[in-house]
């Protein structure tokens, strides 16, 4: 039987993925054998900007790693650009580039300069070639004037535009942006989120993972829902939305609410889920329930008599809310 | 118009030799910028050289008869000090990307991790060079000790070799550290044992004869001897001349570097398999 010809249409190919990390006691045996990926099915054309959420531990950053060739899959075959991640290692790292989230990934006792030299150099950027890109990379990013700066003195979202300078010296056809605006403030946020659509306005191939179901909602034109090990859904934002057509949700914003009212609205007939974010002064809680307007008196009559409801709106579902009920399920 | 566009087209070096070159530079630079961006790099190469030749002088020097004696023991003590700082160098080499978070940048890079890490380790032991340049400064300044080199060209020429091994030697070293986070101990144990089996402060012949052979398989034995043949008059050491020496050393020097090559292309194979590389 013939091997089958890649499609030169797709970027990435992923077929039964799976990746098994074996614990081992003092004396070698294995103690636990924890299932990261239990064989995922996904692929991804050229051009597109497609996402990859799911909660923490759900196997997102193994998926990242095994298609950076950064970790051997236990089976399962993955192809990036028609390359195999277990043969090509060097051809595959040479035709993409890499943003990492947080703190990781750059020097910072020397300068952006420095950074974008060191890592121009690794990649086999020819000299001439470099120079030119590194200084046109720090104007867009907006580092230029402070290329010259240790890196230890910027803000996170300085660093954080200086990965994306240093994923794009070598001029990758495909870039894997694992959680690209983790930690950063919303201006921060949305000018990375700008860059990313720059990105793909050059005919770049973007993966993205991310926790933020609005900025997968906002970006990506497909999305791959992946929890414990399993893509549980893969679709465009607005068909996963429909998923969740038949509710709607109340949003409310409130004031010194606790958790137990929290817990009373979650046993309101009608209510299918309550998430809460009750940490800062101004509290956010979404209900979704297929009544919509009509299960807000049963709402504000619950609430205690020491806390306010700020303001209240109807919404249509979001991203967001296809996603738990994916997860969740 | 996007802030992207109009970037030049990337275009990369080709040739094998070029390639590793251009990493090599690349991966030296850094490490000075690094090395020099911490201020502390006063005290391994500065301050302890000072100390360890102080010692050495107030152990022996009152024994010394000829001005020989004392280069005898500058010479072991720089040696010491070029060890120390490769051994350490060494480890720190990929160790540094481990706890800098830059494990995964420097992993995720298109050429084999074994060309990055030696660019380190040489930077790494180019410490060293400085660090025995500058205890051979205070004997010469401050203990007077005579500068009567047998013959400074093959001195310079068996120092050049001697780094070149102990290069490898931390490169071969390197391995351990990618292997496990815990390879540091293991690593960080071997400077002084190598400390006496080159004989960098006592003569190789007074060791056990269990020990020779473990001596004799360390290229900075005999980068050690063709030094001292090169630089103290009627020097007799292990009774080699100076050219067995540095062939001795040249062989177990590719030695060295053919098998951290080997070794880095498993252990980065194991690792990856086992997903231990980023782990800090």
């Amino acid at each position: 039987m013939s091997k089958a010809q890649p499609d030169l249409q797709i970027a990435i190919e992923v077929r039964g993925l799976t990746r098994e990390y074996t614990s081992r006691s003092f004396f070698g045996t294995v103690s636990k054998v924890t299932k990261a990926l239990d064989g995922i099915d996904f692929s991804v054309k050229k051009g597109e900007l497609f996402g990859l959420i799911g909660p923490n531990g759900a196997g997102k950053t193994t998926t990242v790693k095994i298609l950076t060739t950064l970790l051997t899959q236990t089976s399962g075959e993955a192809y990036i650009l028609g390359l195999d991640v277990r043969k090509d290692l060097y051809e595959i790292r040479r035709r993409i580039g890499i943003v990492f989230g947080g703190e990781r990934g750059l020097y910072n006792r020397v300068s952006a300069l420095d950074n974008l030299r060191y890592f121009s150099d690794l990649y086999g950027v020819e000299p001439a070639v470099a120079r030119k890109r590194i200084s046109q990379l720090l104007e867009a990013v907006g580092l230029a004037e402070r290329a010259d700066e240790k890196v230890e003195k910027y803000s996170r979202g300085m660093k954080q535009r200086l990965h994306i300078a240093k994923a794009l010296v070598h001029d990758p056809e495909l870039l894997v942006l694992d959680e690209p605006t983790i930690g950063l403030d919303p201006g921060g946020a949305r000018d990375i989120r700008n860059m990313i659509r720059e990105m793909q306005k050059q005919g770049k191939t973007i993966l993205l993972t991310t926790h933020y179901m609005f900025e997968a909602e906002e970006l990506c034109q497909r999305v791959a829902v992946i929890s414990k090990g399993k893509i549980v859904a893969l679709d465009t934002p607005s068909e996963l939305k429909r998923l969740v057509r038949d509710i709607s949700v109340i949003e409310l914003r409130t004031y010194g609410v606790t958790t137990e009212y929290v817990e009373v609205l979650k046993q309101l007939p009608n209510v299918v889920r309550v998430v809460a974010e009750l940490d800062s002064e101004v509290q956010t809680i979404r209900i979704q329930s297929p009544l919509g307007a009509d299960l807000l008196p049963q709402v504000t009559s619950a609430l205690p008599s020491d806390a306010k409801i700020i303001d209240r709106t109807i919404k249509e579902p979001t991203l967001e809310d296809a996603y738990l009920r994916l997860v969740e399920e | 118009m996007g802030v992207l566009d109009g970037l030049t087209p990337g275009k990369r070096v080709d040739g094998y030799l070029s390639r590793r070159g251009q990493v090599l530079r690349a991966c030296i630079v850094l490490t000075a910028k690094l090395f020099f961006a911490d201020p502390q790099w006063i005290i391994p190469n500065i301050i302890a050289p000072f100390i360890f030749t102080l010692v050495a002088f107030f152990l022996f020097g009152g024994q010394a008869s000829t001005g020989s004696f004392l280069l005898y023991l500058v010479l072991g003590s720089g040696l010491m000090g070029m060890w120390g700082t490769t051994i350490y160098g060494s480890s720190n080499s990929i160790g540094f990307d481990r706890w800098n978070g830059t494990m995964e940048s420097t992993l995720a890079a298109p050429i084999p991790l074994s060309w990055i890490a030696l660019g380190r380790v040489l930077f790494n032991t180019f410490e060293g060079v400085i660090n025995a340049l500058f205890i051979l400064v205070i004997g010469l300044a401050w203990f007077k000790v005579g500068f009567g080199f047998v013959n400074p060209g093959l001195f310079f020429l068996a120092s050049v070799s001697t780094f070149l091994s102990l290069s490898a030697f931390g490169l071969m070293m390197c391995t351990v550290i990618l292997l496990s986070r815990k390879g540091g101990f293991i690593t960080n144990s071997m400077e002084i044992p190598v400390y006496i089996a080159t004989g960098t402060m006592f003569p190789v012949s007074i060791l056990p004869v269990v020990a020779l052979p473990f001596a004799f398989l360390l290229a900075p034995t005999w980068g050690i001897e063709a030094i001292r043949l090169s630089a103290l008059p009627g020097y007799a050491g292990l009774g080699t001349t100076y050219w067995t020496d540095l062939a001795i050393l040249a062989v177990e020097t590719a030695a060295y570097l053919s098998l951290a090559f080997v070794l880095f292309k498993r252990v980065e194979a194991y690792a990856k398999r086992n997903g231990t590389l980023e782990e800090y």
